[in-house]
């Protein structure tokens, strides 16, 4: 669904954020993840066309994104930002969600549809009329979810979705994850929560200093003891668990951790 | 954070040099033409400040801004020389165009008076921060909330335009058209402004949240963050700047 070929950029002068990134998407779900500054953020807003790449290409659904505007793109690609703050900028909850709807050419009736069936999605239907910055960084964030999820595009970037969320919050949105994903829609996450990454993605992407450093099924990822050390990324506990008490194999999960468990017993 | 303001980093004297006392350079720069209204004199002051200038190493910089004025002032020469009411002594015709002195005289007075002002105040602004100019201000006795708002004018513009920007990808990414042909820009500017406004005021509680926090009303004896700049010479400067505004009053009275 994306091609990115030999993509490099910077911020103005300053020294290179991004080199030379090659990378395909299918509709695996996708974990991007590495460590405080490795250019994750950075890339994900050049897939979205809120940055110009200073050298290379990105392909979205077989359209060179560099010939559209990011406005145009935004009935492809949707991007919860970050940082809540950034993004939202309307005076109620409702308002907000249908932002992106109604840019896109949606008749009223039907945005508002789709707005009230995403603020269900994540839990806020009933606080239509709250003024966003009222609401709580974690209900700010399952804003910014719900009101990207009512542009219903085919591929969803979050950056770190689960920052702020307490157990409840997490599962509402690996819930998402899944229904976006029963859909058929490329979910693509940055996340520094392990556990989440082994219990939820197909796919795992290690970015480090601005390039992949391993990229494949996230067991097979998790299983590159060296680059992880290199990326400072930890793995999962029960992954770790799992191999310091010479367990074969990656266990990315407890429930797989338990079944090994029982059958070397 | 970025801040508007001036401010070049060079290593000089004239840097070095407290913000009070230059203040007192601005007194002494703008006062003695006016008390004597001489052109010798307001030519000394003008030369003193391209001096003190080229020694700070920012004459440079002072070249957009007295381009800007001499654009002005250019304007001045020409009308006052031209149609002044006073004017009689004619000084040079070129066709049917005629100069009189009254007026370019009178022009010259306002020129040189204003390039004495600009040139003064540009030593300040080139070589001094405008928070030490502040703090020294505040240490001077200046209540330090009016510092904080004047260093805050220094900082709201920047952070204004870093707001549009951070609100103009939040809108382009659901699908507002913001690039391209000056209609569409023009169409995006509207909505904006609500949001970069109203922003502006939630930060504004914020931060006096974040400062009442930290104390910034407290009554005890404050700590200031920059070192008090003790020029070697600052004494002696300021009791010579003061001495020759005194001096030139007394000259004015007498004569
Ligand atoms: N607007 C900007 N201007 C200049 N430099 C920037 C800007 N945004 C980010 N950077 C720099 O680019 C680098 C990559 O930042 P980026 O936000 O992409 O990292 P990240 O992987 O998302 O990190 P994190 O996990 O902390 O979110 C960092 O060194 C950062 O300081
Ligand atoms: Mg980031």
């Amino acid at each position: 669904m994306i091609k990115v070929k030999n993509l490099s950029f910077s911020y103005k002068q300053n020294p290179q954020v991004l080199s030379d990134i090659q990378l395909e998407f299918d509709q695996r779900s996708t974990a991007i993840i590495g460590q405080n500054g490795a250019g994750k953020t950075t890339f994900v807003k050049l897939l979205k066309g809120l940055l110009k790449p200073n050298a290379g290409q990105i392909v979205v659904k077989g359209q060179v994104i560099k010939e559209q505007t990011a406005a145009e793109l935004s009935r492809t690609i949707g991007l919860v930002f970050q940082n809540p703050n950034d993004q939202i900028f309307k005076r109620s909850v409702l308002e907000e969600v249908m932002f992106g709807p109604l840019n896109i050419k949606m008749e009223k009736s039907e945005a508002k549809e789709k707005a009230i069936e995403a603020l269900r999605l994540v839990g806020l239907e009933h606080q239509l009329d709250i003024n966003p910055h009222d609401l709580s960084l974690s209900e700010k964030k399952l804003l910014c979810i719900a009101s990207v999820i009512a542009m219903d595009t085919d591929i969803i970037i979050f950056d770190e979705p689960t920052i702020a969320q307490d157990s409840n919050g997490k599962e509402k949105i690996r819930r998402i994850i899944r229904t976006l994903k029963e859909k058929g829609k490329l979910v693509m996450t940055i996340i520094h929560d392990m556990d989440f990454v082994a219990e939820n993605f197909e796919r795992t992407i290690v970015f480090n200093q601005g390039r992949v450093l391993a990229d494949g099924p996230t067991r097979e990822v998790f299983s590159q003891k060296q680059e992880l050390l290199r990326a400072k990324v930890e793995p999962p506990y029960i992954t770790q668990l799992a191999d310091k008490l010479g367990i074969p194999g990656t266990i990315l999960t407890i429930d797989e951790f338990i079944a090994k468990y029982h059958s070397v017993k | 954070m970025k801040s508007i303001s001036l401010y070049v980093n060079r290593n000089s004297f004239v840097h070095d040099v407290d913000p009070i006392t230059k203040l007192i350079y601005i007194a002494f720069a703008i006062l003695v033409p006016i008390i004597v209204p001489s052109f010798t004199i307001s030519f000394i002051c003008v030369g003193i400040s391209l001096v003190l200038l080229a020694f700070a190493k920012v004459l440079r910089k002072t070249v957009p801004v007295f381009s800007f004025v001499f654009l002005v002032l250019i304007t001045v020469v020409i009308i006052q020389g031209l149609f002044k009411p006073e004017n009689e002594t004619v000084l040079f015709q070129l066709g049917p165009i005629t100069m009189y002195q009254e007026g370019l005289l009178f022009a010259l007075t306002i020129t040189l008076r204003v390039l004495t002002i600009v040139s003064a105040f540009m030593i300040l602004v080139l070589t001094t921060k405008p928070s030490e100019l502040v703090e020294s201000l505040v240490r001077k006795g200046m209540s330090p909330s009016i510092g904080y708002m004047i260093v805050s004018v220094f900082q709201i513009i920047p952070e204004m335009m870093a707001a549009v920007s951070t609100i103009t990808d939040a809108q382009r990414a659901r699908g507002m058209e913001t690039e391209g042909s000056f209609f569409v820009r023009f169409k995006a500017f509207l909505p904006l402004m609500g949001p970069v406004v109203l922003g502006a005021l939630i930060n504004t509680k914020e931060r006096a949240m974040a400062l009442e926090v930290r104390g910034f009303n407290s009554q005890v004896q404050k700590t200031y963050l920059y070192e008090e700049k003790t020029y070697a010479y600052s004494r002696l400067i300021r009791a010579l700047l003061l001495l020759a505004i005194a001096g030139a009053l007394v000259w004015r009275i007498l004569s």
